[in-house]
């Protein structure tokens, strides 16, 4: 099912879909950078750039409570999370490399046990992806496998015409249902012709032949060498669309508080450091290497997928320039020596 | 940050041609040194795979000296690769580093708090007219609009008490001071306005710890955010934690930062750090005439007691 | 309120019913469950482990120290080192904590039926094998010879001293155990030395018979040796791992080592098993 949808209309949805009391995240500007944020009205939907922090935290907030706690003379009563209270939400405007990263995460909040403020929250939310037009030099999703067109894990995709305005394409039954039920919003599709995809740089990777090297590769003189100049800290893995590590912390006294589930990131020294005082992972070179392990590796033997959607923000955000994309292309290029 | 007052001046751009002499006069030194085997490593900066950008390099043998530059996008500051937090590389034996003005402050910092000697590393300066400061796009080349806010009021764009120093400078813009502008701007709000402007900012934190990791004087081996035995901060990207670690940052690096504003730069989430940073240097220039210089000192004020401190404070 | 199942974070609640110091600082927790319906389904396999909560400091991961074939409580046994095994400590008879579990694979017990079993602790690493070691004495027919090699530093330093006595009396465990040179004291009646060479001396037959090790990486480090040289294989040695965890679930990411999962792949591993894993632990 194929439709076109004007910008204004785009914007009298949301306002449409916020009238009816559910929650609409979108790209909006904040200040200096663009977030993904809940908006208040139509008119705050700003699609011109890829916002800051990934669309994952629509699913896996950056903080949340999982549960409260209050001791008393009779003992310690625990109350509990509904996750029945998430609202139904509308993701809008998820370029594709965030809107591909939930369908990668499903598998490991799901693995044997169901994580429900995660999944819920997936159950209750409708993607709407944008095709990008426009790429930068950090750009690499046709790197991984995936293309500023590609419409894996929307449920309506959107594609910029060059007239303005959408063409907007059911990807799954959820989708379909949006669309009929906003129909007044859309149109026929016309003659109207999409603008061109970006280009992104990134050549193919052979992520099964880095994978491949990845395997037998774990003691390599090339972990030190990559990561000599990394500083340990999350940046990279806290804007990561697919990076899914968190803590779990008690807040608040032993006497009344709350835990929480909190982002966290591998290359921070104390993810793994045990209270005895040992580390497995004790300096950062063990780090990062788990970081591109786990990314390319571990979560393809357990998952069959690799953990990375291309979308450059831990290159442009790394603070000595560590670039994940030309990591890969070296350890590729070794593959074709070795 | 400060989008209104980007626009205050025309964009023009500002003159690196002596960049290309200073690139071939750090290349040049770092091989001398490398050759000659007075140090085991440079720390200077290289070429990123992105056209136009840069990152640090640690270069260790006399052929792989080609690879070093000096650009607009230099922007790091190298001094963190000599502490404690990166033995590493020290381990080897002296090492040479590039370092803009700014940098070297950060070095007679770390020198005057005896984690560094001034023997123990070779000082390869560099003449700066300033470098790109973030959201400035990888190609274009430094203007009066993209060039980092620190850059603005630099005093120190031709250092001094270096081993060397490469490139020189011809005239420079006059650019205006930004961030003083915004500090005063900031002192003139009321109280309750300056706390709600901190606490807008520091509620996008996400504790990604970019402002600790990337500071040259955050080399503690455990900071005491991490401790939790007693836990003085929450460790949880939440109003309280959040607040309570720009507070202690700012406050243990009063009297010691030296206003590379790295940890503003490395913020994904754009807080103005070093407004807090500058701010607390404002206040000890006051309060006891300290000021981050190139010299080393002996100990930074609030490391130190003296019978004439004032203590008008006290109430 | 959603059902307790569907929050996979929410632990159980259990009430102390009894401390035991096993040491100056290892302590071990009688527990039983609040709900009565808990208590009766709560069922485990030896080896698993759980997370023990204690409210306001967080959870901490202990290997669940009783034998599933004891119902109605359950045990753990932990050293104070950090911030949670402290504020545990701090707790009393009587007190409230949280349990979240079983978690993790275990030893698959089945498999030893008719054979040898040859246990190898130190230190405070007996807990993960004492859930075995009862729960076989519990059902002592299916069992071969059951030699038992456990050392610490000290006497003082061993755990369970009331349970190594009552092995040390029975005539179906052979019970070997040991002190570092230097912490014997006059009434010591065990051997002296390090937990391998104790072994090396003891030599077990390896003939059809499961080696079970659990201790520091350093006294695991030198006792595989001394089982190959007494004929073991890497699948007839088992161990556990530990690492640190937060969920216990398989999604907070950090206790893998290499591939492995040790909250979901682990805590029981064959010595093969270990051998082929990135020696990152």
């Amino acid at each position: 099912m194929s439709k076109t949808i004007t910008e204004q209309n785009l914007r009298l949805l949301v306002d449409a879909l916020l009238k009816e009391g559910g929650r609409v995240v979108a790209p909006k500007l904040a200040e200096t950078m663009t977030l993904y944020e809940p908006l208040a009205t139509g008119q705050e939907l700003d699609l011109t750039k890829l916002p800051r922090r990934s669309s994952k935290e629509t699913f896996f907030p950056l903080c949340e409570t999982i549960l409260t706690f209050e001791r008393d003379e009779a003992g310690v009563r625990v109350g509990d999370v509904d996750p029945a209270s998430f609202p139904e939400t509308v993701l809008l405007g998820a370029r594709p490399c965030d809107a591909a990263a939930p369908s990668i995460l499903d598998a490991v909040f799901s693995w044997d046990y169901n994580d429900e403020f995660y999944l819920e929250r997936r159950r209750k939310t409708t993607i709407i992806g944008l095709a990008c037009t426009t790429a930068d030099d950090a750009c690499f999703c046709t790197a991984v496998g995936l293309s500023p067109a590609d419409t894996r894990g929307s449920d309506l995709f959107l594609t910029p015409l060059e007239g303005g305005g959408y063409a907007c394409q059911a990807v799954t039954d959820k989708g379909k249902e949006l669309m009929e039920k906003q129909a007044q919003f859309f149109s026929d599709a016309g003659s109207e012709k999409p603008l061109a995809p970006a280009e992104p740089a990134g050549e193919p990777l052979d992520l099964g032949k880095i994978k491949s090297w990845l395997d037998g590769n774990f003691e390599n003189p090339l972990w030190t060498k990559i990561a000599d100049l990394c500083v340990g800290c999350g940046a990279c893995a806290f804007l990561c669309p697919a990076c899914h590590c968190f803590d779990i912390s008690d807040e608040g006294t032993e006497a009344k508080g709350c835990r929480r589930k909190h982002w966290d990131a591998c290359g921070f020294g104390k993810f793994t450091n045990h209270a005895s005082g040992h580390n497995p992972r004790d300096v950062q070179p063990q780090r990062y290497r788990n970081r591109i392990m786990h990314k390319f590796k571990y979560y393809d033997d357990k998952f069959g997928r690799t953990l990375c959607t291309g979308c450059g923000r831990c290159i442009r955000w790394c603070p000595v320039g560590i670039d994940i994309a030309a990591i890969l292309q070296q350890v590729e290029a070794k593959v074709e020596v070795e | 940050m400060n989008n209104m007052a980007q626009k205050i001046e025309a964009t023009t751009p500002i003159d690196t041609s002596s960049y290309a002499s200073a690139t071939e006069a750090i290349r040049a030194e770092a091989a001398r040194l490398l050759t000659e085997g007075s140090v085991t490593a440079v720390i200077g900066y290289r070429s990123g795979k992105r056209a136009g950008t840069a990152m640090p390099a640690i270069v260790t043998s006399p052929e792989k000296a080609a690879e070093l530059i000096f650009s607009p996008s230099c922007v790091n500051n190298l001094a963190l690769y000599l502490t404690k937090a990166k033995k590493d590389i020290r381990k080897t034996g002296k090492v040479a580093i590039v370092a803009k003005g700014c940098d070297i402050k950060a070095l007679a910092g770390l020198m005057g708090e005896s984690q560094l000697k001034r023997e123990e590393v070779v000082i390869l300066a560099v003449a700066c007219a300033g470098v790109k400061g973030s959201g400035a796009a990888t190609g274009e080349p430094l203007t009066t609009a993209n060039i980092a806010r620190k850059c603005r009021e630099c005093t120190v764009h031709t250092p001094q008490g270096a081993d060397s120093v490469a490139g020189s400078l011809s005239t420079l813009p006059e650019l205006a001071p930004l961030e003083a502008e915004e500090l005063a701007r900031l002192e003139a709000l009321t109280p309750a306005e300056r706390w709600s402007f901190w606490k807008k900012h520091f509620s996008r934190c996400v504790r990604c710890l970019a402002c600790r990791q990337v500071c040259p004087f955050c080399y503690c081996e455990q900071c005491m955010c991490d401790r939790n035995r007693p836990q003085a901060v929450e460790t949880t990207p939440r109003p309280a934690g959040n607040m309570a670690w720009h507070i202690v940052r700012a406050m243990h690096l009063s009297g010691r930062c030296a206003s590379c504003a790295e940890c503003e730069r490395a913020c994904p989430m754009d807080i103005p750090l070093n407004l807090l940073n500058r701010k607390m240097a404002q206040e000890l220039k006051e309060l006891y005439g300290h000021e981050a210089g190139l010299k080393p000192k002996e100990k930074g004020p609030l490391a130190e007691y003296r019978e004439d401190d004032d203590q008008s404070f006290i109430k | 309120m959603c059902d307790h199942s569907k929050n996979i974070y929410k632990p159980h609640l259990a009430t102390i019913e009894q401390i035991i110091d096993e040491t100056h600082d290892i302590r071990t927790f009688r527990l039983v469950f609040q709900d009565e319906a808990v208590r009766e389904s709560f069922s485990f396999r030896s080896g698993q482990f759980a997370e023990y909560s204690a409210f306001g400091a967080g959870e901490a991961t202990f290997c669940i120290a009783s034998s599933p074939t004891r119902q109605g409580q359950i045990e753990c046994c932990f050293r104070a080192v950090g911030r949670v095994t402290e504020a545990l400590r701090r707790l009393e008879v009587g007190d409230t904590i949280g349990v979240r579990g079983p978690y993790g694979n275990s030893f698959p017990i089945e498999q030893f039926y008719g054979k040898n079993l040859v246990f190898v602790a130190g230190g405070i690493a007996l807990p993960p094998l004492r859930t075995l070691i009862w729960n076989c004495l519990d059902q002592r027919e299916k069992f071969n010879d059951i030699t038992i090699v456990y050392g610490a530093r000290t006497e003082a330093d061993l755990v369970y001293k009331h349970e190594l006595k009552e092995w040390q009396e029975r005539s179906d465990v052979n019970l070997v155990k040991t002190v570092d040179p230097g912490g014997d004291g006059p009434e010591w009646d065990g051997k002296v030395g390090f937990v391998p060479s104790i072994l090396e001396a003891a030599a077990p037959a390896s003939d059809n018979t499961i080696a079970l090790v659990c201790g520091p990486p350093i006294m695991i480090k030198f006792t595989l040796p001394v089982l190959e040289k007494l004929g073991f294989t890497d699948e007839q040695i088992y161990t556990t791992l530990e690492n640190r965890m937060k969920c216990g679930l398989g999604k907070c990411g950090r206790c893998n080592v290499g591939n492995v999962y040790v909250c979901k792949d682990g805590p029981v591993f064959t010595a093969g098993q270990v051998k082929a894993m990135p020696q990152e632990f």
